[in-house]
């Protein structure tokens, strides 16, 4: 059996994993608050073009914010081609304020054109390496064939699935839709193009002069 | 917490003081989980924070306090996480003690954690370390010698006076011989037959010996091996049971050169032995079949690792390093690949294989299972640990919710379990009705065909294909992939951004009134279900 002395000497380690136990405790919340700091100072960008490197998302912020990090996010459930996304550190909030307005308050084109970049302030969920929430309960329990709850569950399964499908259906709609305005673009785009070419080229070879003349419009200053 | 835990073997052994600022701290000096009874100072394998590879610790402390039960573990480093500071070879098995202060010493864990019980034996020559049996050495999943200061990172065979405040003498080898006792009737059965096989090539290695060891009784031994075999009464592992028959277990101290070498009887050709041999193998075969059910609760590697199997083809190897002392024999290179300086979050000691080379690979292993209907707040480490306790496995997580297309409705993961069957295992218990927070979950083994991401441009970045452009004009093209800029509404391009801009508020609200709708599904079913 300890004696006093020791009694005493155990005591006061005990007191210290006590106190460790504590600051494991503190130190998950710290983690915690730190990873909370991250996502304030995070933005999230997507329709992005899969061209574009985090060098690109630096150069093309650096009016604004100073690029800490890039995140891309990888696809890993969608099974349609989707632009890509990235999660993209800055200095501080300030900043991460800074680029989420310049981006939404005007058309913001990084990598090609004429198709806009989207900006966000991130989401905790939208970090896989999130850290541990602290006071997240997890609560689980097994459901058996022939529990009352069973075939209530089966069905929540089954609505969760449908969902799911109504979900990647207007994924599917939205991607459409924008192929198609990609499409209906070119061609405005293409038709200006050639009037602008025909304007250019009725400029260049004199043709535009007779035209004046023959419909008596005086042209320019002179 | 889950109501699968109940099943869960446990019970307190014998009380110490009670303690803490409230005096409502109990400590213990020994329990048992699982119906495995661990004691203070038992070194242990934990599974921690999500990491794939179980951790070695000892148990310096066992208390419960507001219902929690804790353990406070002393660790012990693998070669590999202190690559870095390590000089010189290391001998096979060899683990490092925790010692000095700081970060990566010990920590408090959750009793639960405790995966198994793990045999480390500690080699010291140090005068304060009762030296180990060579049986001990012979079952001992690992050894050590040496302590790694986590202050100063250096590593010392000098035993340290204290450890963690505790006198470093319980921390080394016990006063009484480890023995690890299988309750199992058919091991003990098979102890005997290998038992029987094993101390006839004996004669001959001891008639080789000319000191000391007295011939007269293994011989008398052999003779009564028939009917009573000593090997029966003694519960000695399996592993123990086939290189070291009892007799020898009596001469322990004497000489560990009586180990018989299964080889030696087929250099002293014996008619009867050779036959006595052959078997001997067989049973060792039986063995390394029967091994893994044993350790179940390992991770595979590890299992593996201590498979007889492996240890018994090199078996010769294996007598000799019980012989001689440790660091001279049987050395195995340091990988001499270097880790980026040392941190002292012991976590960050291993180099995790990046995520999308490690799900094909899984994949490919069956390993991989794909979670659907979690809460979206989930973690890696919260899935973790959901699996852990619900299923009793281990695994590694990652959530793969795409921020701009998933439903948050509906949170998913990737898990990488450690076998196939431990995949399978859990694909099909949760499939038959894991209610996570009123979330049934489902799942389903693989990776998801996803499209490989694009290499060309995105759609809606548009070219001009004028064929009058001038080549300097093509040049500025393209070098506008690389640059941004915001449109200013004197342009082409603004007018059409701005229809991408009322594409993409509609869309957002779309996804938002969708979800929203899913979320209200889910509500509305809920309610449904409670009444």
């Amino acid at each position: 059996m300890a004696t006093s002395d020791e009694q005493a000497q155990n005591d006061q380690q005990d007191m210290k994993d006590e106190q460790q136990a504590h600051k494991d405790e503190e130190q998950a919340e710290k983690e915690y608050a730190d990873f909370e700091a991250r996502v304030k100072r995070t933005i999230y960008i997507d329709h992005l073009s899969p061209l574009v490197t985090s060098q690109v998302i630096k150069a093309s912020l650096a009016q604004c914010a100073n690029v800490v990090s890039t995140d891309f996010i990888q696809n890993y459930t969608i099974q349609y081609e989707i632009p890509a996304a990235a999660l993209v550190e800055v200095d501080n909030e300030s900043q991460a304020r800074a680029a989420v307005d310049l981006m939404n308050n005007f058309p913001f084109m990084i990598g090609g054109m004429p198709r806009p970049v989207r900006a966000v302030f991130a989401k905790p969920e939208m970090f896989s390496d999130r850290p541990r929430k602290p006071g997240l309960k997890i609560e689980f329990s097994w459901v058996k064939q022939g529990d009352p709850g069973y075939d209530g569950m089966n069905k929540l399964k089954g609505l969760m699935r449908r969902q799911e499908a109504e979900n990647m259906a207007l994924i599917k709609n939205q991607l459409e839709e924008e192929k198609e305005l990609a499409v209906q673009q070119q061609e405005t785009l293409e038709a200006n193009s050639n009037k602008y070419g025909m304007l250019e080229n009725l400029m260049n070879n004199g043709d535009i002069t007779k035209l004046a003349q023959h419909y008596k419009v005086k042209l320019g200053d002179d | 917490m889950g109501e699968s835990n109940e099943n869960i073997q446990f019970s307190w052994g014998n009380k110490r003081a009670k303690g803490g600022a409230k005096m409502d701290t109990q400590f213990y000096g020994s329990f048992t989980f699982d119906n495995v009874k661990y004691s203070l100072y038992d070194c242990v394998y934990l599974f921690k924070n999500g990491e794939p590879e179980p951790y070695i610790g000892k148990i310096v402390k066992i208390w419960q306090q507001n219902e929690a039960k804790k353990v406070k573990i002393l660790w012990f480093f693998t070669p590999d996480e202190i690559r870095n500071y390590l000089e010189g070879p290391v001998v096979e098995n060899e683990i490092f003690l925790a010692s000095g202060d700081g970060t990566g010493l010990a920590d408090i864990n959750p009793l639960e954690s405790i995966a198994g019980k793990c045999t480390v034996v500690c080699i010291s020559k140090d005068e304060r370390n009762r030296q180990p049996t060579p049986k001990e050495q012979t079952v001992a999943d690992y050894i050590f010698y040496r302590f790694f200061d986590v202050g100063n990172c250096t590593l010392s065979e000098q035993v340290p006076e204290k450890i963690v405040g505790l006198e470093v003498n319980v921390l080394l080898n016990p006063e009484a011989e480890q023995v690890i006792c299988y309750p199992d009737q058919d091991v003990q059965g098979m102890n005997q037959k290998v038992g029987a096989g094993l101390v006839a090539p004996l004669p001959q290695s001891a008639a080789k010996m000319e000191d000391e060891i007295p011939v007269a009784p293994f011989l008398q031994s052999t003779a009564k091996m028939e009917d009573e075999i000593p090997v029966a009464a003694v519960p000695l592992s399996q592993s123990v049971a086939i290189f070291l028959p009892p007799s020898v277990k009596e001469e322990d101290k004497a000489q560990v050169a009586t180990v018989p070498l299964p080889l030696a009887v087929e250099e002293d050709v014996l008619k009867p032995t050779q036959k006595v041999f052959k078997r001997t193998q067989s049973t060792q075969k039986v063995f390394s079949d029967k091994m893994p059910s044993k350790k179940l609760k390992l991770s595979q590697d590890l299992t593996t690792k201590n498979m007889p199997s492996k240890k018994l083809k090199p078996s010769q190897d294996l007598t000799t390093q019980n012989m001689a002392s440790v660091p001279d024999v049987k050395v195995r290179p340091v990988p001499s690949a270097e880790l980026p300086t040392r941190q002292a979050d012991r976590s960050k000691w291993f180099k995790p294989m990046p995520w999308d080379e490690k799900l094909p690979l899984a994949d490919k292993e069956g390993k991989l299972v794909y979670i659907q209907n979690l809460d979206i707040r989930f973690g890696a480490s919260e899935i973790v640990e959901l699996i852990r306790e619900a299923l009793q496995l281990s695994c590694t997580a990652k959530p793969i919710n795409h921020p701009t297309y998933d439903d948050p409705n509906n949170g998913k993961a990737y898990v990488v379990f450690k076998s196939r069957s431990a995949a399978d295992e859990a694909v099909m218990k949760i499939n038959s009705g894991l209610v996570v927070g009123g979330r049934p979950l489902y799942c389903s083994k693989g990776l998801l065909k996803v499209p490989k991401p694009a290499s060309g441009a995105l759609v809606g970045h548009l070219t001009i294909s004028n064929q009058k452009m001038n080549p300097r004009q093509r040049e500025e093209q393209k070098k506008a992939v690389s640059t941004s800029h915001c449109s200013q509404p004197n342009t082409i391009e603004y007018d059409l951004a701005l229809d991408w801009m009322l594409v993409r508020e509609k869309q957002a609200m779309k996804f938002s009134i969708l979800h929203k709708r899913h979320a209200g599904e889910r509500k509305s079913f809920a309610a449904k279900m409670a009444k």
